[in-house]
């Protein structure tokens, strides 16, 4: 009944469509591209849902697709892979079309809106990729736009109206945006619609002529249909066995990398490294040779003739073409596969991806923009003011180091017990000028026991949990009978002749002494060589910095790598 | 020719029917899934913790209604994070050492900012009129001012904040 309804209201041609020459495997190729045509539309249009066309949110978003939202690395991988499989498929026609003969008069038109269309999703893909505004797209965009902007008088004009002025940036990627999902989507859905049209108008080539015609359904579209399940198949292998599309680190315009062109057009990026100095010229002649050939191929190849091997001469040329084509980007590739510094370049980038979208995963993306994702991980700002401020007096490894050795460990147990043997010596107080002094403090000689119960004592004034509290009070008796002539440890007292012991090396005893080292509670300002820090930096970057020397206690040298590079 | 077959041509129909509804739904589900994921979680994270509105020596015993702005140290939206979000206001009354009472400055009538008169409170949006501790007076709005948890913590004002449905009498969390 419903079937009836609709019938008589969408009167359809009940015929069908009928196909000239018979049906065949040879004519589903044109179905399998409005098949990943709309893959295409169908995945793009879930990822719009998700991502952010701005140069702060742009890798954010794509990360978190990538990495949060579920099977969003699936959708994503699909409508990068998928657009791969359209240029590839609409490849595979075009020569297909061209071995056929089936560009002759009268389907020229048909041919040509073919090579427009081939264009067209050529550009589409490459907009698409900026639009991740990582790493790789961003510079691959540096490269294209640099391509474009070098067509001489007019190249300063594309360049600014791709980029949307003088520098990549926002406006870069709205645009992008807006050609990537209104105005190409559009105008490839309008003219591969003309395409069918006039295709399904003129009918397929008969391959051979003594065939009856055949109704396309449903024995062509079997064939097609079983095509588009070969063809979702390879293309959802590739996508699981890849992980979907990669992601680099966000976009950072002052570290270098090594920018490469989408696949479509990296022949022209090989030819430019091959040109040389005439690499311009050969970039801008290239694609209009190619394209300008392909245009007049009908033209060329006139008069009724399609047998193949009848038509060396033209075939010849579009195979030679389409193999010099191949055997550059092969070439390409092949350079950077055997390039072992370009690997080594790579597997840096490649650090920098995972932790930019862990930190992302776990932080999220401060709205400052994408590179500050880094400054989330933990303790980077006590660490980047310690490399530029503190650094170079307290480092093992720093050349002009005048403090004691800052490192993991320092202020557990066995620093204390270590600095209360030798408090002069080289990673203690050894390069201060103080240690030359006469008030310098000098070894304390205990007994083995004595000294323990002395570091469990002082390791007590950190306020650490895991003390053995006899210990502690053996050693607190000690304190008061041995080390009281110059230390105090009441709150806010100075001792007689060297600094307060009270809370050392506790978060509010680091503030304490970074803000001010000089002050009389610590060293006293004859003594100490540190300047104070309370005038340079923010009491929350110095309390950063206490909190850093606090976890360094507990740290190891693995801890302290764990955290990453800066 | 067997390809005529009206039998043939029936499993062939049903054929290129279920081989291409099978290859639809592959590429539906991940899409549908994508789609319906931001449904699934919170994507806007509020403050898990009561927020700090300093020192209650800043408010004095009697004084009138004082305005805070509450601000989140920090906030996840989708996939970036903001520091010191300001989620919005309340006002404050100390009305003896040991009581503060905090009501949120969202209209509940439909969300506007409430502003203190001198002796009562104003939506000036619908001209909804509130006493000084919150009861609705006139105007539109259903209900009185929202209060909104306070304690004292070491000398600090701590804050819960909570957003209500506008525009009904009763107070529903969103
Ligand atoms: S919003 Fe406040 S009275 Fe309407």
């Amino acid at each position: 009944m419903i079937r009836a309804f609709l019938r008589d209201r969408i009167p359809l041609d009940r015929n069908g469509a009928m196909m000239a020459g018979g049906v065949s495997f040879a004519h589903v190729f044109g179905t399998v591209l409005v098949f990943l045509l709309g893959i295409q539309v169908v995945t793009g249009i879930a990822l719009a849902a998700f991502y952010s066309p701005s140069a702060t949110d742009a890798w954010a978003s794509v990360a978190y697709i990538q990495d949060q939202a579920s099977l969003g690395w699936l959708v994503r991988g699909l409508h990068y892979h998928g657009g791969s499989a359209l240029v590839i498929v609409a490849g595979i026609h075009l020569l297909q079309t061209a071995i056929a003969g089936a560009y002759k008069q009268p389907r020229e038109i048909v041919w040509w809106l073919g090579v427009v269309l081939l264009v067209l999703l050529i550009a589409w893909s490459i907009t698409g990729y900026w639009l991740r505004w990582d790493q790789a797209g961003y510079w691959a965009s540096q490269v294209e736009i640099g391509i474009a902007a070098g067509t001489p008088v007019v190249g300063g004009a594309i360049r600014a109206v791709a980029i949307g002025g003088n520098e990549p940036g926002n406006l870069t990627l709205t645009r992008a945006y807006a050609m990537h999902v209104v105005a190409l989507p559009v105008l490839v859905t309008l003219l591969t619609v003309f395409h069918i049209w006039l295709a399904r108008r003129h009918g397929t080539t008969p391959m051979r002529v003594a065939r009856n015609a055949v109704p396309r359904w449903p024995q062509q579209t079997l064939r097609d249909v079983i095509a588009m399940a070969i063809v979702f198949a390879v293309l959802l292998a590739v996508v699981i066995v890849t992980g979907g599309a990669d992601l680099a680190a966000p976009a950072d315009p002052t570290q270098a990398y090594d920018a490469r062109p989408l696949w479509p057009v990296r022949w022209l990026f090989e030819l430019r490294v091959l040109a040389g100095s005439a690499e311009q010229l050969v970039a801008m002649a290239a694609p209009a040779v190619v394209g300008g050939f392909l245009v007049a191929l009908p033209l060329l190849d006139h008069g009724m003739e399609r047998r193949p091997r009848k038509r060396k001469l033209w075939l010849g040329a579009l195979a030679g073409l389409f193999a010099m084509i191949g055997a550059l980007t092969v070439a390409s590739f092949t350079r950077d596969a055997n390039d072992p510094e370009l690997a080594k370049r790579q597997a840096t980038s490649e650090v920098l991806a995972t932790r930019a979208r862990k930190l992302a995963v776990e932080n999220g993306v401060p709205v400052t923009g994408a590179l500050d994702v880094f400054k989330t991980a933990r303790f980077w700002t006590a660490r980047t003011l310690f490399a530029s401020r503190c650094a170079n007096c307290h480092d093992a490894d720093s050349k002009e180091r005048k403090g004691p050795v800052i490192a993991p460990g320092h202020g557990d147990r066995a620093w204390l017990l270590a600095f209360l043997k030798a408090p002069s010596a080289d990673q203690f107080w050894g390069r201060t000028k103080f240690a030359k002094a006469e008030a310098a403090m000098k070894p304390v000689e205990l007994s083995a026991t004595d000294l323990a119960d002395l570091v469990e004592m002082l390791y007590a004034e950190s306020g650490a949990e895991d003390l053995d509290i006899k210990k502690r009070d053996r050693g607190l008796n000690l304190f008061e009978s041995a080390c009281t002539d110059c230390h105090a440890r009441d709150e806010g007292s100075p001792g007689a002749a060297g600094p307060s012991l009270a809370g050392l090396g506790s978060r509010s005893y680091y503030l304490s002494v970074i803000s001010n080292p000089k002050s009389a509670l610590h060293m006293g300002p004859a003594n100490s060589e540190m300047p104070r820090f309370d005038r340079e930096l923010t009491v929350v970057e110095r309390d950063a910095l206490a909190e850093y020397l606090v976890w360094l206690r507990t740290a190891s040298t693995q801890d302290l790598i764990g955290l990453g590079p800066l | 020719m067997a390809d005529n077959d009206p039998d043939r041509r029936k499993f062939l129909k049903a054929a290129t029917c279920a081989v291409g509804t099978g290859v639809g739904l592959m590429v539906a589900v991940p899409v549908i899934r994508l789609v319906v994921d931001p449904a699934t979680r919170t994507t806007v994270t509020g403050p898990t913790e009561p927020l700090d509105l300093g020192n209650v020596d800043r408010f004095r015993v009697g004084a009138p209604p004082r305005r805070v702005e509450v601000i989140a140290p920090m906030v996840k939206d989708g996939w970036t994070s903001a520091r010191d979000v300001v989620l919005g206001a309340a006002w404050i009354r100390r009305t003896e050492p040991t009581k503060i009472e905090a009501l949120s400055a969202v209209c509940p009538h439909l969300g506007c900012a409430i502003g203190w008169e001198g002796k009562d409170f104003l939506c000036p949006c619908h001209d909804s009129r509130f006493s000084v501790t919150g009861e609705k007076q006139s105007g539109p709005s259903e209900r009185g001012l929202d209060p909104l948890p306070v304690e004292v913590r070491n000398g600090r004002l701590q804050l819960t904040w909570v957003r209500y449905k506008p525009g009904s009498a009763t107070r529903e969390q969103v």
